[in-house]
């Protein structure tokens, strides 16, 4: 497990070590922590925008020890899935701007709540409202819990939610089906306080997006 | 701290000393009693105070600061515009200075956050820094030039005669600090800088009410 001092310190050891400036998305346990709803995480969940950026933080990470880890015990037959990299109970997750069924739209970037500077690493952190998308999309263990937490705790913009569907949606997978799965489980399961209007219209957007895939 | 969670999320959002009074139906004192438990479990922020009327923002999760203070922070610190912050930004195993703050809110490329830094030039202590921050983000000239509106309001310090000169040998790549924004009232200073300057006299009349 780690804790957010010990992130910012190894995103401070990143940030030494790079070149040039490198900008990520933080999202996840590790972006939950920066809002105080976490107190720490089984992995560091990190995304970039281009390869290059990747392959250099990729770099650094080896040369500190961290081995790759391979995908398929976490990641059992899911497409865009991140290279891990780990050292003792440390572990990075780097995605490539699609983090399985969802990929990181300019929306989400401009939503973007703290921006932290770590020397040429520049951390970005994405909303509440889009870490809680996130989980849906990568659906690990402890993923309810953690957004469980997120809405008893500080509570979400559901219409950001929404809008982020319908986009989410538009010629790729019909996330909003697996976002209705999940927000159902969260409010049959863990009795996760959901208004009706949304699920209402999650589904409705799914079924919408289903008809218009099965007549074509 | 169970029982002030409980209150906190009573009392979530923005409130003043009163509307915490009337939403608990207790005494002012023991308002401010309840404020400052609150504040020692983190779950308070402060707005205002001084000539301005306090405000508290109650959250049911502690208020948290990580690293040293970031771009917006500083500008609010020093100017006497107070901007809203976009993102929170914050600068970690470092700290930013006047110098750097004003570089960055130039390369910013927003109106207002350029408007806040000029009050930020009467607080540069070390000019060469300025000039150092200046050429890392390829504004020199900017730099110079914003520097000569902010004297024709503001009361700023004088310019290092030295770093002045370097900044007009010196060459940016773009002449626009916003484009395509070009200023009408500053006609000189833009000629002799060879940069637009997105702000009219009309602009800098905020520093009035101060």
């Amino acid at each position: 497990m780690v804790d957010v001092k010990e992130q910012n310190d190894i995103f401070g050891l990143i940030g030494r070590k790079l070149k040039r400036k490198i900008e990520c998305f933080v999202i996840g346990g590790s972006a939950m922590m920066y809002y105080n709803v976490k107190e720490n995480t089984k992995d560091i969940d990190i995304v970039f925008l281009n390869e290059k950026d990747r392959t250099e933080i990729e770099n650094i990470l080896r040369k500190e020890d961290f081995t790759e880890r391979n995908t398929r015990f976490l990641y059992h037959r899911k497409k865009n899935v991140p290279i891990l990299l780990q050292k003792y109970d440390m572990r990075f997750d780097l995605f490539l701007r699609d983090i399985i069924c969802f990929w990181l739209s300019d929306e989400m970037i401009e939503r973007v709540e703290k921006v932290y500077e770590f020397g040429d690493l520049i951390v970005k952190i994405v909303s509440l409202e889009d870490i809680v998308l996130l989980k849906c999309a990568t659906e690990r263990a402890g993923d309810r819990a953690d957004v469980k937490e997120i809405i008893e705790k500080v509570g979400i913009k559901w219409d950001v939610i929404t809008e982020e569907v319908v986009r989410q949606t538009k010629d790729r997978e019909i996330f909003s089906v697996f976002l209705y799965d999940f927000l159902m489980e969260l409010k049959e399961d863990l009795k996760v306080d959901i208004p009706k209007e949304v699920i209402k219209k999650v589904r409705t957007i799914g079924e919408r997006e289903m008809v218009k895939r099965l007549g074509k | 701290m169970k029982k002030c969670i409980d209150l906190a999320e009573e009392l979530k959002g923005l409130h003043t000393l009163e509307t915490i009074q009337k939403e608990l139906g207790i005494k002012r004192n023991t308002t401010i009693k309840t404020v400052s438990l609150l504040r020692k479990e983190g779950l308070v922020e402060t707005i205002g105070g001084g000539r301005k009327k306090r405000w508290y923002r109650i959250n049911t999760v502690p208020f948290r600061k990580y690293g040293n203070s970031g771009l917006y922070d500083m500008l609010n610190k020093y100017s006497r515009i107070k901007l809203w912050k976009p993102y929170e930004h914050r600068i970690f195993g470092r700290k930013m200075s006047v110098e750097e703050a004003i570089v960055r809110a130039v390369v910013s490329g927003r109106i207002r956050t350029v408007l806040v830094s000029l009050d930020l030039f009467n607080h540069v202590k070390n000019w060469s820094r300025l000039y150092k921050y200046a050429k890392e983000y390829d504004v020199r000239r900017k730099i110079g030039a914003l520097y000569d509106v902010s004297r024709t309001k503001l009361k700023v310090r004088r310019m290092d005669e030295r770093i002045r000169s370097k900044l007009l040998k010196s060459k940016d790549k773009s002449k626009y600090i916003i484009k395509p924004f070009k200023s009408k009232d500053f006609l000189e200073i833009q000629k002799r800088w060879n940069v637009c300057v997105p702000l009219n006299k009309a602009d800098l009349e905020v520093y009035d009410e101060w």
